[in-house]
């Protein structure tokens, strides 16, 4: 299979895939956590397809919902979105999908349970900390908080995270067992 | 999918997209700017007097500016609680005026005249290897297959609920992800024969 062609199609349909988890309504947790998917599908895309094609599936999302497509949880687009508060967010998720995916492509994928372990650290790295740096100076620059008062507010959001971070080496592991030819980190 | 374009006429339907997306940047530019309460408040008054102009066409952003009142309010309590009031304002008139132009952007803007910019946007970048034609290209493939893998997503979730009797939720995100990247592979070779690259 040629190199180009396969990037085109992992980077459209890993995109498609994180549309479709901002339409599934949140997730209930066992403990009652109610949570949204589409940081995990950041997560995903790093994992999954290693730092330059989660890069560009993640610029691709971002240039749909740009283009007026309401394809962000509970169904908001367009280039209003770029301008909220928790835009930092948003434009933190390509650069947060890349870092996981370089951390990914370093760490050790041979066995499911050292893909999972891998996956757990990575997408703390991209999709956690990288994310959270992002949203923190937006957070900053757009609804005028000191640095103190925008990381205090960041945290909040931390425990979730961590639980997607959780989700997403599940994910992974099933993925190494269901597809065991599948390059982790591209 | 469904674009969040109104198809109810309005002025800046007949604006050109490129000069709509031109006075964002410029006024997104501007506001960040400027700390000027008068010139921000000449700012927000014409912001909303361009949203209000839209009327009906506007009122499909309903749940977006419930979202956008409620952050206003929260950002704006914020601050006067921490005694800074005249930051809540500035706070306040930056979001409200960058907000509703970029949605009355959305609203009067088809997504194909927006695509179109875009491309012409992105042309330069051919000389370093990326093609506006792509982005085209993987936009449609995206969307084609936004809706499938939520038909697909309501497939497994209603196979879950038949076999347990409980709703799948992130049980069925592992297999939902298998099921993607194996379409990604018949999609590729699909590609890789309509384009030979």
């Amino acid at each position: 299979m040629h190199h180009s062609s396969r990037s085109i199609a992992l980077v459209s349909l890993f995109a498609a895939l994180i549309a479709v988890f901002g339409l599934i309504p949140k997730i209930d947790l066992p403990l009652g956590v109610p949570i949204t998917l589409q940081t995990l599908g950041v997560m995903l895309a790093g994992c999954l397809l290693g730092p330059k094609r989660a890069l560009q599936a993640l610029m691709l999302f971002l240039a749909a919902v740009a283009l007026g497509l309401p394809l962000l949880s509970g169904g908001r687009g367009g280039l209003g979105v770029f301008f909220a508060p928790a835009s930092g967010y948003l434009i933190g998720w390509p650069v947060g999908a890349f870092v996981t995916g370089l951390v990914m492509a370093m760490l050790p994928t041979a066995s499911p349970r050292s893909a999972a372990i891998s996956a757990f650290i990575a997408s703390a790295v991209g999709g956690l900390l990288v994310v959270h740096a992002f949203g923190v100076v937006g957070l900053v620059h757009i609804a005028n908080l000191t640095w103190e008062q925008a990381i205090m507010g960041t945290l909040v959001f931390v425990p979730g995270d961590l639980i997607k971070c959780a989700l997403c080496a599940t994910v992974v592991h099933t993925v190494a067992r269901g597809l065991p030819d599948w390059r982790f980190g591209g | 999918m469904g674009s969040l374009y109104s198809e109810q006429h309005t002025w800046l339907h007949a604006v050109p997209a490129y000069v709509k997306l031109l006075c964002l940047a410029l006024l997104g530019t501007g506001l960040f700017f400027t700390d000027q309460l008068h010139m921000l408040f000449i700012a927000s008054a014409c912001c909303i007097g361009v949203f209000l102009s839209l009327r009906k066409a506007a009122t499909k952003t309903k749940p977006f500016l419930v979202g956008l009142v409620i952050a206003c309010a929260l950002i704006a309590a914020f601050h006067i609680y921490m005694r800074h009031p005249t930051l809540a304002a500035i706070t306040v008139m930056r979001l409200i005026s960058t907000s509703l132009m970029g949605l009355a952007l959305t609203l009067t803007t088809r997504y194909s005249d927006l695509l179109h910019v875009f491309e012409r946007l992105l042309s330069p970048l051919k000389h370093i290897g990326i093609s506006s034609e792509q982005l085209a290209l993987q936009i449609a493939l995206m969307l084609r297959f936004t809706e499938h893998f939520f038909v697909l997503w309501r497939r497994l979730d209603e196979a879950h609920k038949l076999r347990t009797g409980r709703s799948g939720g992130f049980k069925i995100l592992a297999p939902l992800t298998i099921q993607m990247l194996i379409a990604a592979r018949r999609v590729a070779d699909a590609l890789h024969l309509r384009l030979r690259r």
